[in-house]
């Protein structure tokens, strides 16, 4: 689902739980550090992309998840399309179904979690009417990204849909309050130094000039620095720049060439010039992969912490 | 006297009941047999006491193993994934999901009954199995209750909580049975919530008594330093001469705000040892001191006797999910060897009781610290096994970065941060016990696995790679002997010998496959 902010002007009608939530909000700078979000309820998971998650093989984590170059921390949210207000009782039987059937992945208040998405920063979420696209990716699931499909009653996907919408709306007025990491959090590499580390480590793959000619325009924030460790990293990172592409000798002694669609060890696949996915077993060919990306997994081993700021600095004035 | 026909009613009614009681009994599970578990059952989460995850089976073997042929497969029907162990007792297997316990013939993979727990808030993340005493088959809930269930059909005999879901409490325990002592544990960490443990009575659902691992806030004397958290969320291991339960105990939160709670935290992120007729603490060991980035010390502790350093030692092997691997003296909880497993780059060396020193530099802050390993873990709750054989100790584990973020904004309470993983491949090891040297690597795939490992006397290693293929692997190397893609393994394998014939039961997504030797062959005598 490619990113795009709505034109359309929004006003959210405000629930009675949206109105208590506002209540807290206002008085959550004031208190000390150790209490606000407490007062704010159960705090979700913040967190890790592909913890545990079924990511098959050969699709790298984030790989194909759309919203390129935006950090789903750091930008503000899509807004919703259509108002929709739903009764507090509704909301609250959502807010149980989620929580037990959802929880996990998505943060109990939807904010994401362990190898869910952040759902009230979505996309979707923000185009649904009344759970005219939640109530398909629920019932269906998105089995490809770990995502299993639910099978639920009428009134406990109506009552979810609910849940999200009254959740997205809370969010927006927390404004990044917690677990969010904002681009003024990663200022403190220097360019210059980066700028060296990156003629001996990078310059190898990449030209300031070329590739990253303006890459601090397209990305910036949280979805810099994953893309800089790892180019198909995180939720933010978009598809990976440069595909993994093998060449595969058959028994015959012809060679077919094409980008890496799965790997395992048993089984080799590409997708062809054409398009078409062709496999082979392993023991029966002999084949040779060139995945761009290795060298950054290599560099994760190499690089200090001062090195990565160092680096993120050099990246943000290629503007 | 000559009977009458009173009498003689009497007494058939007399040789009747009694012969119905010895079938009776012969159905149920009896406490000892878990002492020396018989070949046909696998009788609790990891098989025995020891935690090895071992079987003495020698039908299959790396000779014949290409052979193995699908027996029977359970759906579920669930689009949940296994994550359980299945556990087998008198012919019926049972396995679970969170709240669905289904129990098959095992025999005939005909589902004998099935209970579902009525719908409830708790997080339904995954379920580890079950336990079972006498007729009683024991399920935890996600929302933090204990059920006994007659094994005869599946009626729920009691319903206790055992802890407050209200709370943020729930449980994927697969409890364990000590004589009459049912431990049981819970997880908890979207909340700063004391570490709970408890002693159930397996008869009345009583609570013997109770375990914190982290005190109640407010507690006089509270070592903790502030922190809660610590949940025993993993089936634990027994020494029955030293009569010790121990069991690991997860992250202290709030997880990622170190600062809020200074010292060690103990005993988060430790390996404990409990008596279990008292539920007081024995000793204790931090694998993780002060742990700032949620990495559970809950894996498995495997048991294991023999020689270390050419003195004889009952030792406790942990692969954890920090990236070191342990051998203590689990008499006293001494380290006799601290060894990375696995990509690590976040303590500054090791201090003079064995254990990691957290360096300071890599603990979450605002501008992001990168991470080996990441949130994932090193590994984490699928299973290791020990082969006595060759004194490897095989474990799956997971070379990774991340990368951890906190802020003084991000409060203290539950997660209290933000991290995000990198990149990650998963990689069987063998570990040579004695030294901790790895003796060989079988690369698994992209991303963290998810299978758990079991070995046998035949020198073969059963698990699974990220990719979603069954393996079997020679021991001695990590060879691969035979594979079939049965779709992600979320489960730790089990073997058991039933009617002279041995079954390797494994899950593959949300269904449960049972591969063997053809019949002809192990009757011809072929499949050697």
């Amino acid at each position: 689902m490619p990113f795009r902010l709505s034109l359309w002007r929004v006003t959210m009608r405000v629930t009675p739980a949206l109105a208590l939530c506002a209540c807290i909000v206002i008085f959550a700078p004031q208190r000390p550090a150790a209490q606000g979000p407490a007062a704010q309820g159960p705090a979700g998971r913040g967190g890790g992309t592909a913890a545990g998650g079924p990511a098959p093989a050969g699709q790298r984590p984030g790989q194909g998840r759309g919203r390129e170059g935006v950090s789903p921390a750091s930008q503000r949210r899509p807004q919703t399309v259509t108002p929709q207000s739903y009764p507090a009782a509704q909301v609250q039987a959502g807010q149980r179904v989620f929580s037990a059937q959802c929880g996990f992945c998505h943060g109990r208040d939807a904010t994401g979690g362990e190898g869910g998405t952040d759902l009230t920063r979505s996309t979707l979420v923000a185009e649904d009417v009344r759970g005219d696209k939640i109530g398909t990716v629920v019932r269906s699931g998105r089995v490809e990204k770990g995502m299993p499909a639910f099978h639920l009653s009428d009134a406990d996907v109506a009552a979810i849909v609910a849940f999200i919408h009254d959740s997205k709306a809370t969010a927006e007025t927390l404004l990044g309050a917690r677990r969010t990491v904002g681009a003024s959090d990663l200022q403190t590499g220097n360019a210059e130094a980066g700028k060296r580390y990156f003629s001996g480590a990078c310059a190898r793959c990449h030209s300031p000039d070329r590739d990253l000619a303006g890459v601090a325009k397209r990305f910036e924030g949280l979805a810099l620095l994953q893309r800089m460790l790892y180019p198909a990293a995180g939720r933010g990172g978009g598809a990976a720049p440069a595909p993994a592409q093998v060449t595969v000798t058959l028994a015959s002694g012809q060679t077919v060439t094409g980008k890496l669609a799965y790997r395992d060890e048993f089984t080799i696949t590409l997708t062809d010039a054409s398009g078409w996915s062709r496999s082979w077993p392993t023991n029966q060919v002999t084949f040779t992969v060139n995945d761009p990306l290795q060298a950054h997994v290599d560099q994760l081993g190499k690089y200090t912490d001062d090195d990565m700021h160092n680096v993120l600095a050099y990246l943000q004035t290629l503007r | 006297m000559k009977p009458d026909r009173h009498t003689c009613r009497l007494a058939l009614a007399l040789v009747v009941s009694l012969a119905f009681c010895g079938w009776v009994l012969a159905q149920e599970l009896n406490p000892e047999t878990l002492l020396k578990p018989a070949a046909d059952s696998w009788p609790t989460y990891h098989g025995d006491y020891s935690g090895q995850r071992h079987s003495r089976l020698t039908q299959i073997t790396p000779a014949n193993v290409t052979q193995l042929t699908l027996a029977w497969a359970f759906q579920t029907g669930q689009a949940t994934q296994i994550k359980s162990t299945p556990i087998l007792v008198n012919g019926t297997i049972y396995v679970t999901t969170p709240d669905n316990l289904w129990a098959i013939d095992a025999r005939s993979a005909r589902q004998r009954w099935r209970y579902t727990y009525p719908t409830n808030e708790g997080f339904h993340i995954g379920h580890r199995g079950v336990a079972l005493y006498k007729d009683l088959v024991y399920l935890t809930t996600p929302d933090a209750h204990l059920l006994a269930l007659d094994a005869k059909d599946g009626k729920v005999r009691w319903d206790v909580a055992i802890a407050d879901s209200k709370k943020g409490y729930w449980s994927t325990n697969a409890p364990l049975l000590i004589r009459n002592h049912l431990l049981v544990g819970v997880s908890g960490d979207f909340d700063n919530l004391p570490g709970i443990l408890k002693s159930i009575d397996p008869d009345t659902g009583t609570t013997q008594w109770t375990f914190y691992s982290t005190p109640p806030v407010g507690t006089p004397g509270d070592p903790s330093g502030g922190a809660t958290g610590g949940q025993m969320w993993m089936t634990g291991t027994y020494d029955p001469q030293l009569n010790l339960f121990y069991v690991g105990t997860g992250n202290p939160t709030p997880t990622l705000n170190g600062k809020i709670r200074p010292g060690d935290n103990p005993w988060t992120c430790s390996i404990v040892a409990l008596n279990p007729d008292t539920g007081k603490l024995v000793w204790g060991f931090q694998a993780s001191p002060h742990d700032t980035h949620d990495w559970d010390a809950a894996e498995v502790p495997v048991l294991v006797d023999g020689n270390f350093n050419g003195a004889p030692r009952r030792m406790l092997l942990q692969a954890s999910r920090n990236g070191y691997f342990f051998v203590l003296d689990r008499t006293n909880g001494t380290s006799l060897l601290t060894t990375p497993f696995a990509t690590v780059n976040w303590a500054s060396g090791l201090d003079k009781d064995g254990r990691p020193i957290p360096n300071p530099a890599k603990e979450p802050a605002p501008d992001g610290r990168l991470i080996a390993p990441n949130e994932a873990g090193a590994t984490n709750y699928r299973s290791p096994s020990f082969d006595p054989g060759t004194g490897l100790f095989i474990v799956s584990a997971h070379d990774a970065y991340g990368i951890y973020f906190f802020k003084p904004e991000h409060g203290a309470y539950g997660w209290a941060g933000a991290d995000y993983n990198v990149s990650g491949k998963g990689v069987l090891r063998a570990i040579d016990h004695q030294t901790g040297e790895v003796r060989w690597n079988h690369e698994l795939g992209d991303g963290a696995p998810s299978a758990g490992v079991l070995t046998t006397d035949a020198g073969l290693i059963f698990t699974g790679d990220t990719a979603g293929n069954a393996l079997a692997l020679r021991t001695a190397d990590g060879a691969t002997l035979w594979h079939s893609g049965i779709g992600r393994v979320g489960n730790s394998p089990v073997t058991y010998e039933l009617d002279g014939r041995q079954y390797l039961v494994i899950g593959g997504g949300s269904a449960l496959y049972s591969f063997a030797l053809p019949e002809h062959a192990i009757a011809s005598g072929s499949a050697r």
